[in-house]
């Protein structure tokens, strides 16, 4: 009888072996607050729910460390090594052999990383074509072999050819054969691949078994689409969804690190919140009054408002963590020294800012803030509320006399100071690109800089530029948003989730779903 | 029957232009640029005027209307901006999630409303009317995005009867039936309401009339009367308020599918919106025009069958 349970528990147990769990595949569902993906051609993605998708499907030559948002950390990606010039201006990269595309593109050799950089540094199909024009050429020696020459040294050239915007290696044959279609079947080397896109609802991705690093231990990623916050946590609540998108909320984070099995994460790149003050408008264009703005409003109730969780005080216009970001000196919180300023500016009896605001509620929140403590001094803030597209494209014609904007940008201090606080990205003009405050102060330092082939003497430069900004009052900052994202404990990533330079969990061949 | 069939469709031409025209020009006077949500705030100005000048965006308003009348004569909805795919494609792949929500939530709302109307008209100031009042009440008060997440909560949280994301795998009948439970009782809690009041008033004014004295007094059962006798002279203002309903559902499947997370006409609506992907806008609202005019055609046609009078008339 003994023999019999134990044959019939064995063969139980094979079949439990052989149709069961072996059967089943292992399906990570990912839930975004958008209503729909934008585009996953990684040369024009740039939103909070694209780039996420971009890094599981992409390398670059270097990449960021998964869970890392340093450009100190970079590691070999496509390229086993590199070297670099006495001069710094030539750097010749050597590629990692058998690396093969999705589906049937082939094997990636230098003509398509050749294709790919190019295709990045041209602004009729990138997005970032900017950070490519010190770029002199970019050859293939061999197919293993490429070569980049620069006209200048850029601050962090690996940044640009990392697994980040315009560094993402694509398919040349795939890109030249689908054209348009590019952005919603995208081909890259990366461990997930797209394999379904449905309007509205989600991505489908699978595991890209011959993936260089090894196969993926997840076979498909569901990535859906849920713009109601409220239908979001209740999917995750109710285990339909792994992974989620957080809510930059005290409250959010609080109520789901209470939850069990729910491990939250609050992650850098943080968004940095600034008030632009715009220079052109009178009574704006005197110091006195700017200052007497910076002075008026308090930062840490602004973090005590956001929450400790999930908000942290700005040290200067620039992000914390960028290479190059300065603890500057800014101004401090003083109503009675702002009223003195406005009086000796000619206000004694305050005077009117006219903004025109975004409705996202998070946004409007933090600004309502802002108004009662310029009231304190005087200033009484008029808001024009409206939609967040029609903000967008009403502030770009340079029509508000401040502007509270919140932004996250590549880690170097270069790019925000060049596309928020240089000359030439004045809001109004053809190289516009969102310097609202039509600040002028720092031109000089930003544009040595960023040709300084000295490492030191460059972060000097950054400095001094942030310095003369904070100054200045070309903006105030306000306080920086972390990024939050929660899963179900059963979800292991791989790493430490610390950081996202894609704004997203890296979900890679390493991460698991128990 | 068929001149009237004849002259209702004649009639929705112009009915039709207008709403396209109107489709058109409220479209165009949406503030906002879609060049932030195809390039993102990176990108700089004149990298946005030349996506202008490619997406047509340029182009003078007259030739614009010319171009989009003429598209739409050819069956033609153009393409999204955002994505460059065809709209229809876009349309076509949700449009029957939306068909199958409205007509859901049109059963949901009949087969409740209807009952309960009638109910509370022959129990005047009884309990299943001041249930019937206090239902209906509640039922056009509720927003559609707060009984959403009241149902969402109960049954597919707590409960886990139903999916907290209406979508089923495809191919799977049962499982897309399931998902479209909590959505229909949703959109369709709505319809209730308004069927049930009017209903009950109808049935109550019917009941008070004199040939409703005559069955009675020829001995006829109550019930024989309300139903046979009270309730067919309901049924025109029934078909009214459900033909006048459909419009409301398509609207108000917005909110459903976005706090059901379900595909759907509504829910593109609001990407388009937000992404000011005017073309695309502008085909998904022509669609709906075009079902809202379709439901008043099949309304009035279901006049004819109701009440024969109005064939004649």
């Amino acid at each position: 009888m003994k023999r019999h349970i134990l044959a019939a528990t064995t063969a139980l147990a094979l079949l439990a072996a052989g149709f069961g769990p072996a059967a089943a595949e292992t399906v990570l569902t990912v839930g975004m607050a958008a209503a729909d993906v934008g585009q996953l051609d990684p040369h024009r993605a740039t939103t909070t729910q694209d780039k996420p998708v971009v890094s599981w499907m992409f390398n670059g030559l270097v990449r960021f460390k998964p869970g890392s948002a340093s450009l100190e950390e970079l590691e070999p990606d496509l390229a086993e090594s590199w070297d670099k010039s006495a001069d710094g201006l030539t750097w010749t990269f050597h590629l990692r052999k058998g690396v093969k595309f999705h589906g049937d593109w082939g094997e990636m050799t230098s003509e398509d990383v050749v294709y790919s950089l190019k295709r990045a540094a041209d602004s009729k199909t990138s997005s970032f074509a900017s950070d490519y024009a010190p770029v002199a050429s970019i050859d293939a020696v061999d197919p293993y072999t490429v070569k980049i020459v620069l006209k200048q040294p850029i601050p962090a050239l690996l940044g640009i050819v990392a697994n980040y915007h315009g560094g993402n290696i694509v398919s040349k044959k795939a890109a030249e054969a689908l054209g348009a279609d590019f952005k919603i079947k995208p081909v890259g080397t990366g461990p997930f691949a797209i394999a379904d896109y449905k309007s509205n609802e989600s991505l489908t991705l699978v595991a890209n078994k011959a993936y260089f690093r090894g196969a993926p231990k997840i076979d498909k990623i569901l990535y859906r689409f849920i713009p109601a916050d409220a239908a979001r946590d209740l999917a995750f609540t109710s285990g339909e969804l792994d992974v989620v998108y957080g809510r930059q909320d005290q409250r959010w984070v609080e109520r789901f690190q209470k939850e069990k099995g729910i491990a939250v994460e609050v992650v850098q790149p943080s968004e940095l919140a600034l008030l632009f003050v715009n220079q052109s408008k009178k009574p704006f264009d005197d110091i006195r009054v700017r200052k007497a703005i910076a002075m008026a409003i308090d930062s840490k109730q602004i973090v005590g408002f956001k929450g400790a969780a999930t908000a942290i005080p700005p040290v200067s216009v620039v992000p914390v963590g960028y290479l190059g970001t300065y603890n500057a000196k800014l101004y401090p919180h003083d109503v009675a020294k702002a009223k003195a300023l406005l009086a000796e500016a000619g206000y004694p009896n305050g005077l009117e800012l006219k903004v025109i605001q975004t409705s996202l509620p998070t946004m409007l929140n933090s600004m309502q803030i802002v108004q009662a403590q310029l009231k304190q001094a005087g200033i009484d803030m008029k808001m024009e509320v409206v939609d967040h597209q029609s903000w967008h494209a009403q502030i770009r014609k340079d029509l508000s006399e401040a502007n509270y904007y919140s932004a996250a940008r590549f880690p170097v201090a270069d790019v925000y100071l060049k596309q928020f606080f240089h000359s030439r990205a004045i809001v109004g003009t053809p190289t516009a690109v969102t310097n609202f405050s039509h600040c002028s102060v720092a031109d000089k330092e930003i544009d040595d800089a960023a040709i300084s082939t000295d490492a030191a003497k460059q972060k000097e430069l950054w400095a001094t530029a942030q310095q003369k900004i904070v100054d200045d009052v070309c903006a105030v900052p306000l306080f920086e948003q972390l990024q939050v994202w929660a899963r179900h404990d059963n979800v292991d990533y791989g790493y430490t989730f610390k950081a996202a330079i894609h704004l997203g969990p890296v979900i890679t061949e390493a991460t698991t779903k128990k | 029957m068929l001149r009237f069939v004849l002259k209702r469709l004649l009639l929705a031409i112009p009915t039709l232009w207008a709403v396209l025209t109107t489709v058109f020009v409220l479209v165009r006077v949406v503030p906002g640029d879609p060049t932030i949500a195809i390039l993102g705030d990176q990108a700089s100005e004149a990298a946005r005027a030349e996506l202008r000048e490619k997406l047509g965006l340029g182009k003078p308003i007259l030739m614009q209307y010319v171009d989009f009348m003429g598209q739409i004569l050819h069956g033609d909805l153009g393409r999204s901006l955002s994505t460059n795919r065809p709209i229809t494609t876009d349309v076509l792949a949700v449009l029957p999630y939306t068909i199958e929500l409205t007509l859901a939530a049109l059963v949901v709302g009949t087969v409740l409303g209807v009952p309960l109307g009638v109910l509370a008209a022959m129990n005047r100031n009884g309990f299943a009317d001041w249930f019937a009042r206090i239902f209906s009440l509640a039922g056009v008060s509720f927003p559609a995005f707060v009984s959403g997440i009241l149902l969402l909560i109960a049954f597919a949280v707590e409960l886990r009867w139903f999916p907290v994301i209406s979508i089923a795998k495809e191919g799977d009948f049962w499982g897309r039936l399931n998902a479209l439970v909590l959505p229909s009782l949703n959109l369709g809690l709505l319809m209730v309401a308004y069927v049930t009041r009017v209903t009950r008033s109808g049935m109550l004014k019917a009941l008070g009339e004199d040939y409703i004295r005559t069955a009675r007094a020829k001995g006829l059962p109550y019930r024989t009367v309300v139903w046979r006798h009270a309730f067919r002279n309901v049924l025109v203002p029934i078909v009214t308020v459900v033909g006048l309903y459909l419009g409301v559902l398509i609207g108000n499947a917005v909110l459903t599918e976005i706090v059901f997370n379900r595909p759907g006409i509504g829910k593109l609506i609001v990407t388009a919106l937000n992404q000011r992907d005017y073309s695309l806008l502008q085909g998904l609202m022509v669609v709906s025009a075009f079902a809202i005019v379709l439901a008043n055609i099949l309304t009035d046609l279901t006049y004819g069958l109701v009440d024969p009078r109005v064939k004649t008339s």
